[in-house]
């Protein structure tokens, strides 16, 4: 209830050295190994371009999904980290290098682009106003453009209030959060069901876009959580940020973990229980030629695992222990993407079973570089903290 | 437009009431006897309830031909009703359960009304499955499985018997989460009370409680618990209720969408519930300052949320029908907004998609009557998706020869009607013989009861 102004006391300071000394090496060797894998296998090379995409958009667009939810629920404890999520939503600007190498690879990834394959396919050649090359790549540009401008307003908005502390700003910012919110619902849909579903361009299930959100909730969360834990340290934020703070950025990765847990169940018992072949042959290859076991482990490592991490209140207040949660968070995701796309590149290059070496590890280098890169030219020189937030002082005052 | 202090934090409680001035106001309804206005309306539900007994009694002496239901149309209203108000029940658990777990303050003047009309509204929804098994006096025996001689076992592999576990515990942990948020207001009771009678039954019920503070603190602990284990109850509940359906191979109703779509919709139509029931109670009871206009507003904002939410599914479920090219699961969504059930669809569509986008609006969102016009609409809306669902999938399903067309008869409104009876019965007696606000939960919202870092310095 104190709602006296306490004079905030902020000074700029360099980001930690781990954002450059990580970040360009794991990029250039990204770049490198990245260019070789097309070069030496561009089918391969293209699925795994897939699943890239999808963990950089996950960290890219849900972190603009964070900073419009904090605005349109009128949310407090979320100010103090809003500008690293403003910043890491920046990171979205890099998803176009992402989807540049899969737009000219088409071929090699969606049986749909396949012009024989749909004409003598009723259902594809139904699909085809929809499943078509050039509607597909004006759907991801149109996403990435709608994203980019909201990313962009918010930015220019909260900076500004840095110096104006104007109450205008953040209630326009609740306003333009509503549309917002249709938009992304809608994107974030569409990036699932282009990247992702239409990969076996048979299948369908109304539940895909839920699912890849609430796995892109968590992993944004999880990237906010470890650059916050990350700044925090080496001094870039309030000192009265504290363990209160840290507890619900723990709650919303549990309560996501959860919720994926519910999104994948639904889809899987569901689709299990009518046994419609129409449905079931979208898991039949995940259950066999060694798939079994990371259809299996999937459980544990998406829900099981982090779930037990997270449980426990003083484990969500604890910065070590949310810091290996916030990794196994986002390696959970990974995962989860690769489960997700890999079978489809089983069937389309006629291997059998999972595969995994240096070209996977390749992209998760260039994934882990672009994050830390593209964070980095967002968020050097600026303040980490939205100091002109009329919601700042109460945010500190936050106590659960 | 009201223009808002972003510096200052919420108030969810005016008035600035001193704490025993709360419990004066809260309690008031239960010393006095009760004016007109009161028992024209419970005339009125009771009257509602006894044309749905009538209903009821007469299906069971007559058997089920006094329903509309036909071949292929198997199942209609009842199922229909069952899913309505178990819908209902959601939100009193949401407001109580998961709302504390998110730290939402503004429900504290809302969670023992809303959770009471989960109890009531459960008990309404279990009133079907009852009806249901032909036998009410032995549903018991029908429903639960027990070992027996005979060998014979309930269907486990049937979603409507996970129905039963997944009510029934509903059920048992909202009755208890309520029951353990009462105890304080029944120590209140219990000291205020003159009455030897009321002194006595007031005292077994408040187990002893005598405010010290190792009670609250074990107070806190298990309420904090109990809405741990009921956050996935929420869940649970209507995600088994969605089963009943999504586990068919019925187009229109398997979609993998179902579990969510129908727990936002169970929120959304529960809400909307509550928001009605609560403008008549702050009236009535003149508890305007315990249920300020910004608690509306907040549940206002649920009720647009949710309605979106729920119009996402539709746009998805009609898109993937379209989508997977399978021409049965097409022709259903077609059927459905342009057959002979169009009226129902749109009227769904319209009261859950379009009408509640007007609580987009700050003014609308902020005054009385439309608010309340608008989740009226709201509960019409959500009556006629479990509607749409229901009969539209089956009136024609995989083989046109069969093909029907469904009319609820007489008796399916008698029935239906007399679940609102006895709904609101029990939610007007609630308001006689318990506080509808937890007194507890609103002193520790009041203002001057949060801590301060400045020795309690005045605020305002």
């Amino acid at each position: 209830m104190s709602n006296h102004e306490k004079k905030i006391e902020y000074t700029k300071k360099e980001l930690p050295k781990g954002f450059l000394k990580y970040g360009l090496p794991l990029l250039l060797i990204g770049i490198i190994s990245v260019v070789l894998a097309y070069q030496f296998d561009p089918m391969r090379a293209s699925f795994n371009n897939i699943i890239a995409l999808l963990v950089v958009v996950s960290v890219g667009m849900g972190a603009i999904f964070l900073v419009a939810l904090e605005h349109i629920a009128g949310a407090v404890w979320s100010v103090p980290f809003r500008r690293i999520a403003e910043h890491q939503g920046f990171i979205f600007l890099a998803t176009p290098l992402l989807a540049i190498p899969i737009i000219f690879n088409m071929h090699d990834i969606f049986e749909w682009t396949h012009n024989s394959v749909v004409l003598n396919d009723p259902i594809l050649y139904q699909k085809s106003p929809y499943l078509n090359t050039e509607f597909f790549i004006a759907r991801s540009v149109g996403v990435f453009v709608l994203m980019t401008f909201f990313l962009f307003v918010y930015l220019r908005n909260s900076t500004k209030q840095d110096t104006t502390h104007s109450q205008k700003t953040t209630k326009i910012n609740a306003l333009i959060s509503a549309p917002f919110m249709v938009f992304f619902a809608i994107g974030i849909t569409l990036i699932a069901i282009d990247y992702a579903m239409s990969l076996e361009p048979h299948w369908f299930s109304t539940i895909f876009g839920v699912y890849y959100f609430a796995g892109t909730f968590a992993t944004a969360m999880a990237v906010l959580t470890l650059i916050t834990l990350s700044l925090k340290s080496n001094g870039n934020l309030l000192k009265e940020i504290n363990r209160n703070h840290y507890y619900s950025m723990g709650g919303l990765m549990f309560a996501f973990t959860a919720f994926w847990m519910y999104m994948a169940f639904s889809q899987y018992m569901l689709i299990w229980y009518a046994n419609i072949p129409e449905e079931t042959f979208w898991f039949l290859p995940r259950m066999e030629n060694g798939w079994e076991y990371l259809s299996i482990a999937l459980i544990l490592i998406k829900f099981i695992i982090p779930f037990g991490l997270l449980l426990n209140r003083n484990s969500k207040m604890n910065p070590s222990r949310l810091k290996l949660a916030s990794f196994w968070i986002i390696g959970a995701h990974i995962y989860d993407m690769y489960w997700l796309v890999m079978p489809s590149y089983n069937r389309m290059s006629g291997t059998e079973g999972p595969v995994f070496g240096w070209i996977e590890l390749s992209f998760i280098a260039l994934s882990a570089g672009i994050i830390l890169v593209f964070y980095y030219l967002a968020a050097r020189n600026k303040n980490h903290i939205p100091i002109g937030d009329p919601k700042l002082n109460r945010a500190l005052d936050f106590h659960i | 437009m009201s223009t808002i202090d972003y510096t200052k934090n919420e108030v969810n409680v005016h008035g600035n009431r001193s704490l025993k001035e709360i419990d004066d106001l809260i309690v008031a309804p239960l010393d006095r006897i009760p004016d007109k206005r009161f028992f024209i309306a419970i005339g009125f539900t009771s009257t509602l309830l006894l044309i749905g007994v009538i209903g009821v009694a007469l299906s069971l002496y007559y058997g089920t031909g006094l329903w509309g239901n036909n071949n292929p149309v198997g199942w209609a209203l009842p199922i229909v009703n069952f899913v309505f108000w178990v819908g209902i029940g959601h939100a009193g658990t949401l407001i109580s359960a998961i709302l504390f777990l998110l730290r939402q303050r503004w429900r504290n003047g809302i969670a023992r009304f809303a959770e009471a009309m989960t109890i009531f509204a459960v008990i309404t929804a279990l009133i079907f499955p009852i009806i249901h098994t032909g036998r009410p006096w032995v549903a018991a025996v029908y429903l639960l499985p027990y070992p027996n001689q005979h060998d014979i076992w309930v269907n486990f592999n049937s979603p409507l018997l996970w129905d039963v576990f997944a009510v029934s515990t509903y059920f048992t942990v909202s009755l208890v989460f309520w029951y353990v948020g009462l105890i304080p207001d029944f120590a209140v009771l219990r000291d205020r009370a003159t009455g030897k009678i009321k002194k006595v039954i007031y005292s077994i019920f408040s187990l002893g409680w005598r405010f010290s503070n190792r009670h609250w603190q074990h107070y806190e602990m298990t309420y904090l618990i109990l809405a741990g284990l009921a956050t996935p109850l929420v869940l649970s509940v209507h995600t088994i209720v969605s089963f009943d359906f999504a586990v068919s191979i019925l187009p229109g109703w398997h979609t993998t969408i179902f579990p969510p779509y129908f727990v936002a919709g169970a929120i959304f139509s529960g809400f909307a519930m509550v928001q009605n029931s609560l403008i008549v109670i702050r009236k009535v009871f003149d508890m305007n300052d315990l249920i300020p206009l910004k608690t509306l507003e907040t549940m206002n904002k649920i009720i647009l949320l949710t309605g979106t939410m729920v119009g996402y599914a539709y746009s998805m479920e009609f898109f993937i029908a379209w989508y997977s090219g399978s021409q049965p699961e097409y022709f259903t969504f077609v059927n459905r907004a342009f057959g002979p059930y169009s009226w129902a669809y749109w009227t769904m569509f319209s009261c859950n998609v379009f009408i509640p986008q007007l609580f987009w609006f700050k003014k609308i969102r902020t005054s009385i009557i439309p608010m309340f016009i608008i989740a009226i609409f709201v509960n019409v809306g959500m009556w006629f998706e479990r509607f749409v669902i229901v009969i539209t999938s089956l009136s024609r399903d995989f083989l046109p020869s069969s093909w029907a067309y469904y009319r609820p008869t007489i008796t399916d409104f008698a029935i239906l009607l007399g679940s609102f009876g006895l709904f609101f019965t029990l939610t007007l007696l609630f308001t006689r013989f318990l506080p509808s606000i937890a007194i507890a939960e609103i002193k520790a919202v009041s203002e001057g009861a949060q801590p301060s870092h400045h020795g309690g310095e005045d605020h305002e």
